[in-house]
């Protein structure tokens, strides 16, 4: 994948993460968890999406699905360890993470890892893409997915959450 | 999904998030339950098991990794560490994100409850600007922090031209975030 920055609303002066922050995105999740029940969590997975990552969604407004896969492809360059290809379609960006970098860490570390972790991944991006008229789509999990953004428009089926692995 | 490139922003913007959701309390918990005990255990269990030792080995990997500009000096009676350039703050100065009061309390919010369990206190002062010192020893040791170049020599944050700011924070053996008392 090529290295584009610019695709990112927030950067910071290394070339990629410290992997040890995924635990604290675990034991956040955990900890919400645990005070809030499964709401708070999806309230919280919900407004992160629509209030910090709300640059993304300007992006995606202006740029359409050009811009996501250019989101995708920075993003991914700046994780460690992580492995995805993504390729834009002409209704659709299709994102394929072979080596999810949160799982593998998490299970390197020997950590206890939030069995709803995976939902992440569809709650907080499609709060981000809801704005900019699209949504995602998630299949797979625990290590490995296929992420879909596509138009709300062309889409009439609901995430069937059964569809995201639990994270182990 | 959530990345660790940015981490550093939307673990702030979390702050911000459960301050409205719980108020202080709520955030202050959160250092301690998610972050000391559950994302750090692995600091725990090198600093209980180990001491000094323990702290030499974890802020050295942790640092390096995250690329902090810092200067670490220990004795078998104390462990300093001096931060030139907090790269977790600076993440945040440099993309103007500020959704918490007073991001730099986190710090103390799991590192003092660790150094509790260890059977340490803490000496430390932020300054907001990404500058910062820490002095850690045994609760039974009264030693005061040191004066400036006293540990570090040269390398004390506190002898460089970035350390004056409007407001400083100061801990004086302490073990919780909310022991701090301002200095302006």
């Amino acid at each position: 994948m090529t290295e584009d920055r610019n695709a990112l609303p927030y950067t910071d002066t290394k070339p990629v993460g410290a992997a040890d922050f995924y635990t604290a995105i675990n034991a956040t999740f955990r900890f919400i968890f645990n005070r809030f029940g499964r709401d708070g969590l999806l309230r919280y997975w919900h407004e992160l999406g629509t209030r910090y990552y709300a640059p993304v969604s300007q992006q995606w407004s202006k740029g359409g699905l050009q811009s996501v896969a250019e989101y995708w492809r920075a993003f991914f360059d700046a994780e460690p360890n992580a492995e995805a290809e993504v390729s834009l379609h002409a209704n659709e960006v299709c994102v394929v993470v072979t080596t999810c970098p949160a799982i593998r860490h998490l299970r390197a570390q020997a950590r206890e890892i939030m069995p709803t972790f995976c939902q992440q991944c569809y709650f907080v991006s499609d709060a981000m893409a809801e704005p900019a008229g699209m949504t995602v789509r998630v299949k797979g999990g625990n290590g490995s997915c296929v992420q879909r953004f596509i138009k709300r428009s062309d889409c009439s089926a609901a995430q069937n959450i059964e569809d995201i692995a639990t994270a182990s | 999904m959530i990345g660790c490139y940015d981490f550093c922003g939307h673990y702030e913007w979390t702050f911000g998030w459960l301050e409205q959701l719980g108020g202080h309390e709520l955030v202050r918990d959160y250092w301690v339950e998610a972050i000391s005990e559950d994302s750090q255990r692995h600091a725990s269990d090198l600093i209980v098991n180990h001491g000094i030792e323990g702290m030499r080995k974890y802020w050295q990997h942790t640092l390096e990794e995250e690329a902090a500009d810092h200067v670490m000096t220990s004795t078998d009676e104390v462990y300093r560490i001096d931060m030139h350039q907090c790269p977790s703050k600076g993440f945040l100065i440099k993309n103007g994100l500020e959704q918490y009061h007073d991001y730099c309390d986190h710090c103390m919010g799991w590192i003092g409850p660790l150094m509790k369990k260890a059977g340490f206190v803490v000496d430390h002062e932020h300054n907001h600007c990404g500058q910062c010192w820490w002095e850690m020893r045994r609760v039974d040791d009264v030693t005061p922090p040191s004066a400036p170049g006293g540990l570090s020599g040269e390398k004390d944050v506190r002898l460089t031209f970035k350390w004056k700011t409007k407001r400083t924070d100061h801990y004086d053996r302490s073990t919780s975030s909310d022991d701090k008392t301002p200095l302006t």
